[in-house]
């Protein structure tokens, strides 16, 4: 980095703590006394940080692996349904994995059972994902989202629309490991096992 | 809240395969036509998962979900006057990406903050490793000023520090019903472990061509 655009970005940094500042001076007691300590790491987050990308049409997306938010409104008689669901198959969807870019997933009932948060972790961009959904578990995705208020169905050519109006884009969007697809954390997997039975053979 | 004690209660143990089935098919009777349509294909598959069960979801400790070493947190708080244009706009400042603070936490795996209802409340999502207590004591001891400077937008938060911090959390924590993670069984430690051994393996097979 050059000096003069080192001192830019040392500029900026300044601008955004002093930023900050103004936005908490109007904060509880405990913010503004957090902020004060916090500074110093402050100014190497603003200078580090990257920035959140997006997933596409909708969505937050850090490094390979996206977030989908959406909370949806729950159909009379839809959360029975879904609860009971849930519960026979004890928490549990086997079926995602065929999903094959899917990290993780998330249903939570919201106030009194009239929404439902979705939450989930995914690789890549948005269409690609949701067509992944759509051709790999069609069926599983009527039969949770048929409880929901206004569901066109999976293969509805509106489906996609329908979506990105019940989703939110995260404010901020956090991975540890950000370049880890689910394949190549298969992949890292199958390399750890393979190297320990290797390390086993050569032992004997 | 009742959310969680269904969970610990799960289905009934002594229900065989069918009888799962069977309840399942009594539940969508009265559904839509696409629901009814869609458990008519799935069957099949329900039926091997219901006989042969995947690993239950578990309880992460006092709240929670968790399948596996992975557990999740599902928070919704209602923000204080001010404080999501505070919080959003802190964000902002920091691109949306909370990295240097938030890999201090060695068993964070994903996180998200998202403003509900117009400004009014705030998501507050994590999958985590183990159990509840100790991720939380790892935050409270690893970036509390974080914590603070964030949550301090949150209606009646008492403070990282405050004896009464994990009451509010469990307060406004709801437990997720279904919970799914592509590799439960690997913490983050491990994936970094697998990281490590991968890069060797790639340059110790580079070195033998």
């Amino acid at each position: 980095m050059q000096p003069q655009t080192q001192l830019d970005h040392d500029r900026i940094v300044e601008q955004k703590i002093q930023k900050v500042k103004e936005l908490y001076a109007d904060a509880p007691e405990l913010g503004r006394a957090a902020l004060e300590k916090g500074i110093p790491d402050l100014k190497r987050e603003m200078a580090a940080a990257t920035g959140a990308q997006s997933a596409g049409r909708v969505g937050a997306r850090q490094g390979k692996v996206s977030e989908l938010t959406g909370i949806l409104p729950i159909a009379e008689g839809g959360a029975k349904r879904l609860r009971g669901l849930l519960e026979l198959l004890e928490g549990n969807f086997k079926g995602a994995d065929a999903v094959g870019t899917l990290h993780d997933m998330r249903f939570v009932f919201l106030d009194n059972d009239t929404k439902l948060l979705f939450a989930t972790a995914y690789d890549g961009e948005w269409n690609a994902y949701i067509d992944d959904f759509v051709t790999k578990i069609p069926n599983a995705l009527d039969l949770l989202f048929c409880n929901i208020e206004g569901w066109p169905g999976i293969h509805d050519p509106n489906v996609k629309d329908w979506l990105v109006k019940h989703q939110t884009t995260a404010a901020a969007w956090y991975v540890a490991s950000p370049n880890l697809t689910v394949a190549e954390t298969r992949r890292l997997e199958r390399i750890g096992k393979a190297l320990d039975e290797f390390l086993d053979k050569i032992s004997e | 809240m009742s959310t969680q004690t269904q969970m610990a209660a799960g289905p009934d143990p002594d229900l065989s395969a069918e009888q799962k089935i069977q309840q399942i098919r009594e539940l969508f009777a009265d559904a839509p036509e696409v629901g009814k349509r869609a458990l008519e294909n799935v069957l099949k598959e329900l039926s091997a998962q219901v006989s042969e069960p995947p690993p239950p979801i578990e309880s992460a400790g006092r709240v929670g979900a968790r399948l596996g070493k992975r557990s999740e947190l599902t928070i919704i708080v209602p923000l204080v006057p001010g404080g999501a244009k505070r919080l959003r706009t802190f964000l902002q400042l920091l691109g949306g990406n909370l990295s240097p603070g938030a890999t201090k936490v060695g068993t964070l795996h994903d996180m998200r903050f998202v403003f509900l209802d117009n400004d009014t409340r705030l998501l507050f999502a994590t999958s985590f490793d183990g159990d509840w207590d100790t991720y939380i004591d790892d935050f409270v001891a690893l970036i509390p000023d974080y914590l603070d400077l964030m949550d301090s937008a949150w209606e009646g938060w008492p403070g990282i520090r405050s004896p009464e911090a994990k009451d509010y959390l469990i307060k406004h924590q709801i437990t997720a019903e279904g919970w799914f993670v592509a590799n439960p069984e690997l913490s983050l430690a491990e994936i970094e472990r697998l990281k490590r051994i991968g890069k060797a393996t790639d340059e110790f097979l580079d070195k033998i061509q």
